[in-house]
């Protein structure tokens, strides 16, 4: 009878060895293959900490893009963010929060169509104008598109700037945008960068007001020129696009504005690229 | 379920609508409230910012650039006496533009707002110093930001000849934006009338 419990005992002792190590050999396994899996994709591929397809967290990927790939890169940037808040609404909304919820569905729609997207932020982070424009400024072909609400306006419409610089403030200045103005000089003034895309920045924001024009009424037909300080040290064809108002519009009214603008800013693009290309560097 | 949970849930319930029905009279007493301070404000600065005259004053009509419904400024044509110094006459057109807009709806620059200094060089550069409430007053926005500097900008370049360009201070310190989109870390150009030689003093000093 022990005997025959000790029999019984030691089968049931192996048993149980046999299945541990048969556990530990499969955790070995899976950990061999993530570590390969992380390996692999942390693999640099020219992409900037904030692009989209490492780090957008909406578990739904684009569906198949058209044949529009070789496009250039779309760089989203949602005002403010963190302690700014930018423009405030009733209720404690604000702005900071609505160009974010903005951005996501304009990113979505334009990744849609095929075009590669990354952002300046899509936290409640707050990155300098500076961090923001070097976002553009890291790739060869970007356009920078700044996106806005405004306390003011009329509720429903759309305006669409460029940057107009200010005269530059001393001699220093002076002398960095002559260097600009010579094609072999590798020197860009940061506070100037903006300065040789202004006719390209007003001709994408023409045609993104045009388009903006028609689907809310009551928006200017032609862009405006400002000195908006997102835009200035951006080395691409760059425009802000603010919607009216935070102030009397309700927040998904405005985040609405997303689909609409995401068109607009397609057609900006094609726009931009059929005369003769110039949203490449 | 127990009676005594019951009867906590009806209490609960009975408040939660209370304060619902509350909310909208809270509301208008907070909204009524914040006008009366405007006023107040209003009434305030009329009393500390006394007009400004000069002895070379004469009443002429000034065109100033208020707002023109929610997206645009446009001039509105005013008596005011005027002098014939350029940093006096600068001065006394933006005390007008930020105290007297025909109406609030009008308003482009927030009523707390103080020209702290103003001076002006020989070659037409002039700096405005405003008061730190010029930024914090103003409703943050590329629109309501731009109407504020166009207002300043098309007010001086219409009534000061010989103004070539300006640049705009906050508390005596450059700033990077005025209420954190318009950019003022440049110059303002400003196309006005040439001046008459005379017209333009050697880099005036503050008033």
């Amino acid at each position: 009878m022990a005997a025959w419990l000790v029999d019984r005992a030691v089968r049931a002792i192996s048993a149980m060895l046999f299945a541990v190590r048969n556990s530990l050999f499969s955790l070995a396994c899976l950990l061999v293959f993530g570590s390969v899996v992380l390996l692999l994709r942390a693999r640099p591929t020219h992409s900037s900490p904030q692009e989209e397809p490492q780090s957008t967290p909406e578990p739904t990927p684009p569906p198949a893009p058209p044949a529009v790939p070789s496009g250039p890169v779309i760089v989203l940037d949602p005002a403010h963010g963190g302690t700014d808040t930018g423009a405030r609404g009733e209720g404690g909304i604000a702005e900071k929060d609505i160009v974010l919820r903005m951005m996501r569905t304009v990113r979505e729609q334009l990744a849609i169509q095929g075009y590669r997207v990354v952002t300046t932020r899509r936290d409640d982070s707050n990155p300098s104008y500076d961090d923001r424009a070097a976002v553009a400024n890291a790739y060869h072909d970007a356009i920078f598109i700044s996106l806005h609400v405004a306390s003011t306006g009329t509720s429903g419409t759309v305006r669409a700037y460029y940057d107009q610089f200010s005269t530059p403030e001393s001699a220093s200045a002076v002398l960095g945008i002559k260097a600009l103005a010579q094609p072999t000089s590798p020197l860009v003034v940061w506070d100037q960068a903006q300065r040789p895309y202004i006719d390209v920045s007003h001709h994408l924001a023409d045609v993104i007001q045009g388009q903006l024009a028609r689907s809310f009424p009551g928006s200017p037909t032609l862009s405006t020129g400002a000195a908006v300080r997102a835009l200035r040290s951006v080395m691409a064809p760059a425009v802000a696009v603010e919607t009216s108002s935070i102030s009397k519009s309700k927040p998904d009214a405005l985040a609405g504005a997303a689909g609409p603008l995401s068109s607009a800013i397609a057609a900006g693009i094609v726009a931009l690229r059929q005369s003769n290309g110039a949203g490449a560097r | 379920m127990p009676r005594g949970l019951k009867i906590v849930l009806v209490v609960l319930a009975v408040a939660v609508v209370a304060g619902l029905i509350s909310l909208q009279p809270l509301r208008r007493r907070i909204h009524r409230l914040g006008e009366s301070r405007s006023a107040d404000e209003q009434a305030r600065h009329a009393v500390l910012a006394p007009p400004i005259s000069t002895p070379t004053d004469v009443t002429v009509k000034a065109q100033i650039f208020w707002a023109a419904g929610a997206d645009n400024v446009a001039p509105v044509e005013v008596d005011l006496a005027l002098s014939a110094d350029p940093v006096e006459r600068s001065r006394q057109l933006l005390q007008a533009l930020i105290s007297n807009p025909p109406t609030e709806e009008q308003r482009t620059l927030p009523v707390e707002t103080t020209l702290s200094a103003f001076y002006l060089a020989s070659d037409g550069t002039a700096i405005a110093d405003f008061s730190d409430t010029i930024a914090s007053g103003l409703p943050s926005g590329i629109l309501s930001e731009e109407m504020a500097v166009n207002s300043i900008t098309r007010t001086l370049e219409s009534n000061v000849p010989g103004l070539r360009r300006l640049k705009i201070l906050i508390h005596g310190q450059e700033v990077d934006t005025l209420a954190g989109n318009v950019d003022l870390t440049g110059f303002f150009d400003l196309n006005s009338v040439p001046a008459s030689p005379t017209a333009a003093a050697n880099m005036s000093s503050p008033r």
